[in-house]
């Protein structure tokens, strides 16, 4: 039913928590976001007058995207406490993530094995810690 | 940026919740020091002598409690608030906390945004004249 190889170990998760798991991914990629929008401005400022106006329009797209992000964080946060208590396979859909690092630390946040994507360099994500 | 450059202090064992609050807290202003496991925060906290903590409940292999309990115990000179988190806290846990050492209790999930806020209004309030006694701990504010 779920299509998952059967020598596989398939990860199941309640929907709620998985709602949760992605709710934190997006307030991050929100961090993220924000982050890039103070750099924006902190390099407007180093602008000339004449040039600003270009990069006005960019800090505009980015907040909001920031503002998107953060709404849709809050929704997935708020839908975890209103599921009913059902859970779903999620190996597959985890499968779809191209970045591995993302991927694994998603796995590891609903219950899977950690496979060390985020501590090696070439992650393909930030590696902070 | 208001958080002129404070030392934040942040342990949890989850990945993300640690670069979300270290993105943010950086991003208002102030310098965060993220840990990723309790033993790690027990050890470097005297050193670093932050102006607010942001400890976990549940860290993987210590427990948050006994960590803030043990903090309070190394740094007895130092005076600074800390605000702890958890998945499902319950007014116990917030009772625990408050013997530990804790001044704020914040439930999982959160967003960035509510914890930067939390740990301003906590700043505040730990350096509002007149203290309570020269010396005493902040006044405990809790709220989840």
């Amino acid at each position: 039913m779920d299509g998952a190889d059967p020598g596989e170990s398939v990860l199941k998760a309640t929907v709620a928590d998985t709602l949760d798991v992605l709710s934190w991914e997006i307030e991050l990629a929100a961090a993220r976001s924000i982050y890039l929008d103070s750099v924006i401005g902190q390099m407007i400022g180093l602008l000339p007058e004449t040039r600003k106006a270009e990069f006005l329009e960019s800090m505009h797209v980015v907040d909001l995207l920031s503002q998107q992000l953060t709404g849709l964080s809050a929704f997935s946060r708020r839908m975890s406490g209103e599921v009913p208590d059902v859970s779903a396979h999620v190996s597959q859909a985890l499968d779809q993530i191209s970045l591995g690092a993302l991927a694994d630390r998603m796995s590891v946040a609903l219950g899977g094995i950690e496979k060390g994507l985020n501590d090696g360099d070439g992650a393909g994500d930030l590696d902070l810690f | 940026m208001d958080g002129h450059g404070q030392r934040v202090m942040a342990v949890d064992n989850d990945r993300t919740v640690l670069e979300l609050l270290q993105i943010r807290l950086e991003v208002a202003g102030y310098r965060a020091f993220i840990m990723r496991s309790g033993r790690q925060a027990l050890d470097l906290a005297p050193q670093i002598r932050p102006a607010a903590m942001i400890v976990a409940a549940q860290l993987g292999e210590s427990d948050g409690f006994e960590i803030v309990s043990a903090i309070r115990a190394r740094c007895p000179d130092q005076i600074f608030p800390i605000l702890m988190t958890g998945r499902g806290l319950t007014a116990d846990d917030v009772r625990r906390a408050l013997v530990c050492g804790a001044q704020n209790c914040m439930a999982k999930p959160f967003s960035g945004a509510e914890a930067v806020e939390r740990i301003g209004r906590l700043l505040q309030a730990a350096h509002r004249p007149p203290p309570p006694a020269a010396g005493a701990e902040p006044a405990p504010v809790f709220y989840i």
